[in-house]
């Protein structure tokens, strides 16, 4: 009879996780869930919004100087460090769960990690077997969104970074531009969570290293022409490697985001 | 500009964005505009300044390494850089957990020490929503929660502090963590 009880006491260690009042041991029984599950992630990063606006009444205090110079004296060795973890950031789920990302958002992440390491020329070849990936750029020089075509399952997701504010009643529409043809509307994405577009044969076929992927302001629900007809508002070329053998990892990680958005 | 502040809240999610694609300037001015923050939260808990410096030196190397996951549609750049300091400043705490249980005097010392109450003019509309929610609690149970959050304190410890038995402080956590989802989420 007391099943319901206990369920609710049992979801409450993800409270009491943010909380802070777990001992070392539960604190890292839910800690390890977390890096494991999304579920647990998920009510983990509610309750932190739910009571971190308690931190607002932390009375600040300045650190020595001498902090940040030991800091400062750590990144150079972290930059050298940066060199070999490509893969092993992108297998690390855990970490990226730990913050309370989507498994999508894994891609994208990498994505952006990969793009901002212009001094390695074999970055985006690296990118993951299978994967194609866009930062699209708005005029300020942020990223907009970042989309990542999943080639084997024929889809693209697309997770917003920074996007700029739309009027009322506009929505932000994605087209794919091969060089020297027409645009070619991929679908409508949303500002405020990942969207997961079905990629067409005729889209999947122009995909490549010439194409661009831009954003454009239309009436909700899309262009009523097939064309643009709103102003661009963020675009990105296409890099990454379509053919590539190794697609176990990045794989697996897109069965979590499937799961995800489907919800 | 206080951190609360919705503008200084995107200017600081843009610091981490970029701090996440290696820029080092824009790690250095998100270290300026938060360190204090985060060090008030450490030393809030350790109540040491050595420990505090350590924990938040290992803080912003940690942000250096894991900028590139942040994801500003999940949270706020602030948020996470808090929570990121808490968890650290906690697992400290909970290393040296026996040696705090050991000196009773240590926590007498600390009970009063509240945190200066946060005015109007620096507080955000969650802040808001959050106090009016603890308001309405009892207030030995706000209490308890306000004592959790600020020191990092294990069920155990706020028991000796409150001087009442285990079970106690852990059914007015609970009860009041459930009564502060229900009213937050209205």
């Amino acid at each position: 009879m007391n099943t319901t009880a206990e369920e609710a006491d049992d979801r409450l260690r993800y409270a009491e996780y943010v909380l802070g009042v777990l001992d070392a041991d539960a604190r890292a029984a839910v800690a390890q869930e977390v890096q494991s599950t999304d579920e647990a992630a998920a009510a983990v990063a509610l309750w932190q919004r739910r009571l971190m606006p308690l931190a607002e009444e932390i009375v600040e205090v300045a650190p020595a100087r001498h902090v940040w110079t030991r800091i400062r004296d750590l990144l150079p060795l972290e930059r050298a460090a940066s060199r070999q973890p490509r893969r092993e950031l992108w297998n690390n789920l855990p970490l990226w769960h730990w913050i309370g990302i989507g498994a999508g958002a894994v891609a994208a992440a990498c994505v952006v990690m990969l793009l901002t390491y212009p001094q390695q020329p074999s970055a985006p070849t690296a990118v993951a077997a299978g994967y194609m990936v866009a930062a699209l750029q708005q005029d300020n020089g942020v990223t907009g969104w970042t989309a990542t075509m999943d080639l084997q399952r024929s889809r693209m997701v697309v997770v917003p970074a920074t996007p700029a504010a739309l009027a009322q009643g506009r929505a932000a529409e994605l087209w794919l531009i091969p060089a020297g043809q027409k645009p070619i509307s991929v679908g409508v994405i949303t500002r405020d969570k990942p969207t997961t577009l079905t990629l067409l044969p005729a889209l999947l076929a122009r995909l490549g290293p010439t194409a661009v992927l831009a954003v454009t302001v239309e009436p909700a629900g899309g262009s009523p022409t097939g064309q643009p007809t709103g102003p661009v508002i963020a675009k990105g070329a296409i890099s990454g490697s379509p053919d590539a053998p190794d697609r176990r990892s990045a794989a697996s990680h897109n069965d979590g985001h499937a799961k995800r958005t489907a919800a | 500009m206080s951190i609360a502040s919705p503008a200084e809240r995107d200017q600081l999610n843009q610091l981490l964005i970029q701090t996440g694609r290696n820029d080092q300037r824009a790690f250095a001015e998100l270290y300026n505009r938060t360190s204090a923050k985060l060090f008030g939260v450490c030393l809030r808990m350790l109540r040491d300044r050595g420990e505090a410096e350590e924990v938040l030196q290992e803080t912003y190397t940690t942000v250096w390494r894991r900028a590139a996951a942040f994801d500003a549609a999940r949270a706020s750049a602030i948020t996470w850089l808090i929570t990121l300091s808490r968890n650290k400043a906690i697992d400290r705490l909970r290393q040296r957990r026996e040696e705090i249980l050991d000196d009773p005097s240590v926590l007498d010392a600390i009970v009063d020490e509240r945190p200066a109450p946060a005015t109007d003019a620096q507080t955000s509309q969650e802040h808001l929503h959050l106090q009016n929610c603890l308001d309405e609690l009892e207030p030995q149970q706000r209490d308890s929660v306000r004592e959790a959050f600020f020191t990092g304190a294990t069920y155990n410890e706020l028991a000796v502090r409150c001087k009442v038995p285990l079970g106690t402080m852990k059914s007015w956590i609970r009860r009041s963590l459930i009564q502060l989802r229900t009213c937050l989420d209205q």
